[in-house]
């Protein structure tokens, strides 16, 4: 399969718009004291791209991104001055915990709890919040073992009629 | 200057038509826009516009994935479900007998529309699979192979039950041991399963046509001649029982036997040694056409027989050069009477407090004379001796004494279980099996061996006995 070439070169024809997206975000966020410009923007997409390969997961929207920038600039813990190079670890921070957690917690809800422990918890430290969510995800995996551990079996109990 | 513009000519016809042999079955799409862009019936941007469209349907697919809660998934997630989607996709355009056209429909429509409509076709083929394995219920054999057996019983339902058209539509989630007569390996999902299945219910029907008992007694035959247990073993009924059709037919006998006397065999030999590879062809083609209008043979089914000549060509010639043809013309063999004094039958099988207790007097016993004493009268059932065997209850030179006790018989019935890999299909004997440095998993299997060993006169006799039992006399799993 060409798998691959057909996602990047589908990502390539529309970065124009993507990165039209990210910029019109800045009405939004400019009440925040946050802008990224152009450079920023351009930064963040080959930074998400870069992530995404590295963890390997698609992803064929800027939801993610926009959402991130939607939740996190609300932030008091972030500043202009790190606003772009915030949002870039946000985003390895996000797809690292998605894979950690086994794809079985929604975007929204990860996204809000990075939110919640950023702010309260971690008062605004990404390295906190690395190791918070690292705990999060490995208490996450070891119920979801022993979720499976109880229901082991039922899968294979099948039903032979048609 | 005319031959310049004719062959001028004829290189834009090459090369504004598609090449099927660079055409796949899988994945077919894929390979007809490669194909149409090589041709030029595609350019690069109807090319881009194709994709993009694919591409739609699998964010949408994902969303759908991940029920809305998430909108990136893992690579793998994402291929797996983007390979469905050009099944279904291959599934439509393979339909169109000519690839131009197909690519003429990819350029015209909307890709959802080629995406709906593959879902469609693939839809169709589950439901023929699922009448058609209703069918092959109807019609299985009953006959104790066990990869046949659990195929058809557990296998197929499995997949049948499990199969997802939408985001596993590519996968051929089923553990199908049964090998075919000919099989198609180059298809995928319900595609595939639609074809085995197809085939199968011919292998069925052709094989009903066979008395059931000298159905089961060919395949004992069979299991004799490979030197193993024909109900465990991974092989196609319909192939055996094809050929000996056809051996029969050649050696003068009816289409319907499959059992053939010595005296058939001794004029087959005589004459497929007689003759070269292509008089073996035209010989047995032969005795094929006439089966099939003896047994009026319907066409798919004729066709199928037709593509299994080659193979039947290839080992009766390779038989008869190499003098191996009782190992392809089987005959029938009458089961030798044999006094064996150990019950193979479950109701004789001691309950587990019974052999604990009896496991626990062997053990105490001072002297090895007296423990084999106790074994020799108090073990009756087959399984029995084989859980005392595993128990370690004996030791060292008392598995000898035990051994040396036993009949030939019991001997050989060891034998074949212990030695099952080495006397499969190969023509060693005793004395060169044991000559091997085999590992031997248990304690009592390296004790048989080594005691075997030291029983050089007797182990003639055992060999004989080892080609006489069939195994499925011997239950012991």
């Amino acid at each position: 399969m060409y798998v691959s070439r057909i996602f990047n070169s589908l990502q390539e024809s529309v970065q124009e718009q993507y990165r039209m997206e990210l910029l019109e975000l800045n009405e939004r966020t400019k009440e925040y004291g946050l802008m990224l410009t152009p450079q920023d923007v351009d930064r963040l997409l080959a930074a998400r791209t870069e992530v995404l390969y590295s963890y390997g997961r698609v992803e064929l929207s800027m939801e993610v991104t926009k959402e991130l920038i939607d939740v996190f600039s609300t932030s008091p813990f972030i500043e202009q001055e790190t606003y772009a190079d915030t949002m870039n670890e946000l985003h390895e921070i996000f797809y690292d915990l998605k894979n950690e957690t086994e794809d079985r917690i929604g975007d929204r809800q990860l996204l809000h709890r990075m939110k919640e422990w950023f702010d309260a918890d971690c008062e605004g430290s990404l390295d906190l919040l690395k190791g918070k969510l690292d705990q999060y995800a490995e208490k996450f995996r070891r119920e979801l073992t022993k979720k499976e551990t109880l229901h082991e079996g039922g899968d294979d109990q099948c039903d032979l009629t048609i | 200057m005319r031959s310049d513009n004719l062959r001028e000519r004829a290189e834009l016809a090459v090369q504004g038509s598609i090449r099927k042999s660079r055409l796949h079955r899988h994945p077919y799409t894929i390979s007809l826009m490669n194909e149409g862009l090589r041709a030029g019936l595609l350019t690069s941007q109807e090319l881009m516009r194709i994709q993009n469209g694919f591409m739609q349907i699998l964010q949408e697919l994902i969303q759908r994935h991940t029920r809305g809660e998430s909108t990136s998934v893992t690579t793998d997630t994402a291929e797996n479900i983007l390979a469905s989607v050009m099944y279904a996709a291959d599934a439509y355009l393979f339909s169109f007998e000519q690839p131009e056209r197909a690519i003429t429909y990819l350029k015209a429509i909307d890709i959802r529309q080629v995406y709906t409509r593959g879902v469609e076709k693939v839809s169709q083929c589950y439901e023929q699979s699922k009448q058609l394995y209703k069918e092959i219920r109807a019609t299985k054999l009953d006959v104790p192979v066990d990869a046949y057996n659990m195929t058809i019983d557990e296998s197929l339902p499995i997949f049948l039950r499990k199969y997802g058209i939408i985001f596993d539509a590519h996968h051929t989630m089923a553990s199908i041991d049964y090998p075919l007569a000919m099989d198609d390996m180059n298809l995928q999902g319900v595609y595939y399963i639609r074809q085995y299945l197809e085939r199968l219910k011919l292998e069925n029907t052709f094989c009903a046509m066979y008395d059931p008992q000298a159905l089961l007694n060919l395949l004992t035959d069979y299991g004799r001649v490979c030197r193993f247990d024909y109900r465990i073993e991974l092989y196609n009924m319909y192939e055996l029982v094809l050929s000996q059709a056809v051996f029969s037919v050649m050696s003068g006998g009816d289409a319907l036997d499959v059992r053939l006397s010595e005296n058939q065999y001794l004029r087959l030999e005589q004459q497929l040694t007689a003759l070269t590879e292509a008089g073996i062809r035209s010989a047995v083609t032969e005795a094929i056409v006439s089966l099939q209008r003896h047994l009026a043979i319907e066409s798919q089914h004729k066709e199928y027989m037709d593509g299994c000549t080659d193979e039947l060509v290839q080992r009766v010639a390779h038989a008869a050069k190499h003098n191996s043809l009782r190992t392809v013309i089987l005959t029938e063999k009458e089961a030798v009477a044999k006094s064996i004094v150990i019950s193979f039958s479950e109701a004789d099988r001691m309950s587990d407090a019974e052999l604990r207790s009896l496991l626990h007097e062997v053990m105490s016993c001072d002297r090895a004379e007296e423990k084999v004493r106790l074994i020799l009268t108090r073990f009756k059932s087959f399984h029995d001796y084989l859980d005392m065997l595993e128990s370690d209850c004996l030791y060292g030179d008392e598995y000898v004494l035990l051994f040396e006790a036993f009949g030939n018989t019991e001997l050989a019935i060891l034998a074949k279980i212990v030695f099952y890999e080495e006397l499969r299909g190969e023509s060693l004997d005793m004395t060169g099996i044991l000559e091997q440095d085999n590992d031997y998993p248990m304690e009592w299997q390296k004790q048989f061996a080594s005691s075997l060993r030291g029983m050089k006169q007797r182990l003639l006799a055992i060999d004989k006995l080892i080609d006489e039992i069939d195994y499925d006399q011997i239950t012991f799993y």
